[in-house]
């Protein structure tokens, strides 16, 4: 697959996690909710023919608070999720969800168009467009006919002339042993 | 907090029970609850439902909450990287008598929902009719 081409920077504990997860399913646990050490927000990537798409669940995030920066080649989410401001703690019955501010930063492979990164925001899913820049097309290196030839003709001269000067040397030697004898 | 871990709830509703059983996933969405003078409110997490797929309905002194999520990924895209599932929201609440059950509002704003429950006027006696035979 293509995407492990340009190094996989976007999960490199994948398989970990994957096994982490099988392995919590497994355990049947009865408390849901909160993963400890889980980033927030959780982000899913997907890859289609000319993008990719990054989801993030972020409810509660007002559009005007959510900030996204592209600086090379690292996306930068940030947010605040405020909406139970002004509630005295001693008033929650229930406190479980995430309050406050969040940033999260993904760093992106080389192949996209930064300039053209864009974003919706829906019912408090964040889905982010990352085009693929056009992959080049690979250039063909010409080769010239009559280099390859003189070279291989180049080659064989000297060859030849390798073989003849062994030749040479073996019948010097041959000479000279002669002599000695 | 979002939760990725299926949970396969032990008694859902006669109603939701077809639905939920078609159902890969089905969360419990984390909440908040708090009080304020006029009853309480309660926030539920639920990104990616709408007003259209939300179901909201209070049954005796239950109130349950029913939300259904429509990935907004084209079903030819690949999954490259994954950090939370896609399913549905279902979670039920037991509501006190001192809630005002017809006059409970409800809204969606980004994802969250919000419900309000206000106190039931208290000290107002309900005459019972008695009949005669």
């Amino acid at each position: 697959m293509a995407f492990f081409r340009w190094g996989h920077p976007w999960s490199p504990l994948g398989d970990l996690e994957r096994e982490v997860d099988r392995f919590l399913r497994g355990m049947n646990l009865s408390i849901h909710g909160i993963r400890p050490g889980r980033q927030f927000p959780a982000i899913n990537i997907y890859e289609l023919e000319d993008e990719f798409l990054l989801t993030a669940e972020i409810p509660g995030t007002n559009p005007d608070e959510l900030e996204l920066t592209v600086e090379t080649g690292l996306l930068t989410l940030k947010g605040v999720r405020n909406d139970v401001k002004g509630v005295p703690d001693e008033k929650f019955r229930r406190q479980e969800r995430f309050r406050g501010t969040w940033q999260r930063s993904v760093s992106l492979p080389d192949r996209i168009l930064e300039e053209k990164l864009h974003a919706e925001f829906n019912n408090g899913i964040l889905l982010i467009h990352l085009p693929k820049a056009q992959q080049p097309e690979p250039r063909r290196i010409q080769i010239v006919d009559q280099q390859k030839t003189l070279s291989s003709v180049d080659s064989a001269e000297s060859q030849t002339k390798k073989t003849t000067r062994n030749i040479e040397v073996f019948n010097d030697d041959q000479k000279s042993s002669s002599e000695t004898t | 907090m979002n939760e990725s871990l299926p949970q396969h709830n032990p008694e859902p509703q006669s109603e939701l029970a077809a639905e939920l059983a078609q159902e890969r996933y089905v969360f419990t969405p984390p909440i908040d609850i708090y009080e304020t003078e006029e009853g309480m409110v309660l926030h539920a997490d639920l990104p990616g439902v709408s007003s259209d797929t939300l179901e909201l309905q209070v049954q005796d002194n239950k109130l349950t909450l029913f939300g259904r999520v429509k990935p907004p990924i084209p079903e030819e895209a690949q999954l490259l990287h994954k950090e939370y599932e896609v399913g549905s929201f279902l979670r039920s609440f037991i509501l006190s008598d001192q809630v005002d059950y017809d006059n409970i509002s409800a809204s969606m704003n980004h994802g969250v929902l919000k419900v309000v429950l206000p106190k039931a006027q208290r000290g107002e006696a309900r005459r019972i009719p008695i009949a005669t035979s």
